[in-house]
């Protein structure tokens, strides 16, 4: 074997030896060059006292209430006309919603369309409906089945502490 | 070199199919499965945050927002890379931000021996003696110090390797550069680490 140190194959060699993840071929073939080499030797001892050094430092454990907490950030995310739908969503099928809602758009537009002309007043609260395209109604509806079936998992664990 | 390091790639191929097939559930909307990943990637995402910026409160910060992005990307992801490959991108690129940022700024005022961040050492059967956790206390300290000391892409290089297993190529994409530079950063972290930790052994 040439001498990684020579070669430029420290990282490549007494690193992974150092943290033994050679295979058994390489490793042998390397150990009998570092019987002859004190560069590399003394590369491999310094490295496998870092990698000890480095074993010293355990993580702390994550938090009991972490997933609550994402859970609750994911449903912050989730609009005010989301929420408003979530008593639809038993009497609505995946499908029929998107439909329903192009209608009600298709419906509502026709409607402002033949309002006879005159002063502007402001738009009906109903309005802010129409805004919202069909595949917004389908991802909201999505976003929140999620985060249901989040929030199951997450009360099924609680209470387990996180290592 | 590939063939001179172990590796268990039928594992690695079990574990890519597996993340990734519950990343495409997500995408196809079960939470059930947005949990899975949660419940396994979890640890080690804090951990890798929580040892780059060591400040647990902002490294749980920092791992929400990991875990809030991988939900909000659902849609869109594509399995082209290990999933862990992927998670560790966003969690590298949210930590270097953070520190950059300043977020968790006064690093090195932080190490100090008494910081409540630091994990509780779990011992099962016998407690340490008063000296014994000082030497404890001392060697962590030391540690925690050489590896902030680090420049920011060399500490997320050693942590990645170190801790998280990460082959090079997994380390060079996570920080969107080469595998040679990679081998580069680790080859010079460890020369740091090596002048300051071999005293240790």
């Amino acid at each position: 074997m040439k001498c990684p140190m020579e070669t430029g194959e420290s990282v490549d060699l007494l690193v992974p030896y150092a943290a033994r993840k050679l295979d058994a071929g390489t490793l042998a073939a390397l150990e009998r060059h570092l019987e002859a080499c004190s560069a590399c030797r003394e590369f491999a001892d310094g490295q496998r006292a870092v990698w000890g050094a480095l074993d010293v430092w355990e993580a702390a454990p994550v938090s009991s209430d972490f997933d609550r907490r994402l859970s609750e950030r994911i449903a912050e995310r989730v609009g005010w006309w989301e929420l408003a739908l979530r008593p639809l969503r038993p009497l609505m099928g995946w499908r029929v919603l998107p439909v329903a809602a192009a209608a009600c758009a298709a419906i509502l537009g026709a409607m402002l369309l033949e309002r006879p002309s005159g002063p502007v007043r402001p738009a009906p609260v109903t309005a802010q409906v129409e805004a919202m395209q069909p595949d917004q109604v389908e991802h909201a509806l999505d976003d929140l089945e999620m985060i249901s079936q989040f929030d199951r998992s997450v009360r099924a664990d609680s209470g387990s502490p996180r290592i | 070199m590939r063939e001179r390091v172990k590796t268990d790639m039928s594992g690695a191929a079990v574990a890519l199919d597996y993340d990734a097939q519950l990343m495409l559930r997500v995408k196809e909307g079960d939470g059930a499965s947005f949990g899975v990943l949660l419940e396994k990637y979890r640890s080690s995402v804090v951990h890798f945050l929580y040892r780059m910026v060591q400040n647990q409160a902002v490294a749980e910060e920092l791992a929400q927002e990991v875990f809030l992005r991988v939900y909000r990307s659902r849609t869109s992801y594509e399995p082209t890379a290990k999933f862990t490959t992927w998670l560790f991108r966003i969690a590298t690129h949210l930590a270097l931000n953070s520190i950059r940022d300043g977020k968790s700024e006064r690093l090195q005022e932080r190490l100090d021996k008494d910081s409540p961040d630091q994990p509780v050492r779990q011992v099962s059967d016998q407690r340490p003696s008063a000296e014994q956790s000082m030497v404890y206390e001392a060697r962590l300290a030391e540690v925690r110090q050489a590896v902030a000391a680090l420049p920011e892409k060399q500490r997320a290089a050693v942590l990645m390797h170190k801790y998280q297993e990460m082959e090079y190529s997994q380390i060079a994409r996570a920080l969107s550069c080469s595998e040679s530079a990679v081998k580069s950063l680790l080859f010079r972290a460890y020369e740091t680490l090596r002048a300051r930790l071999a005293h240790m052994a």
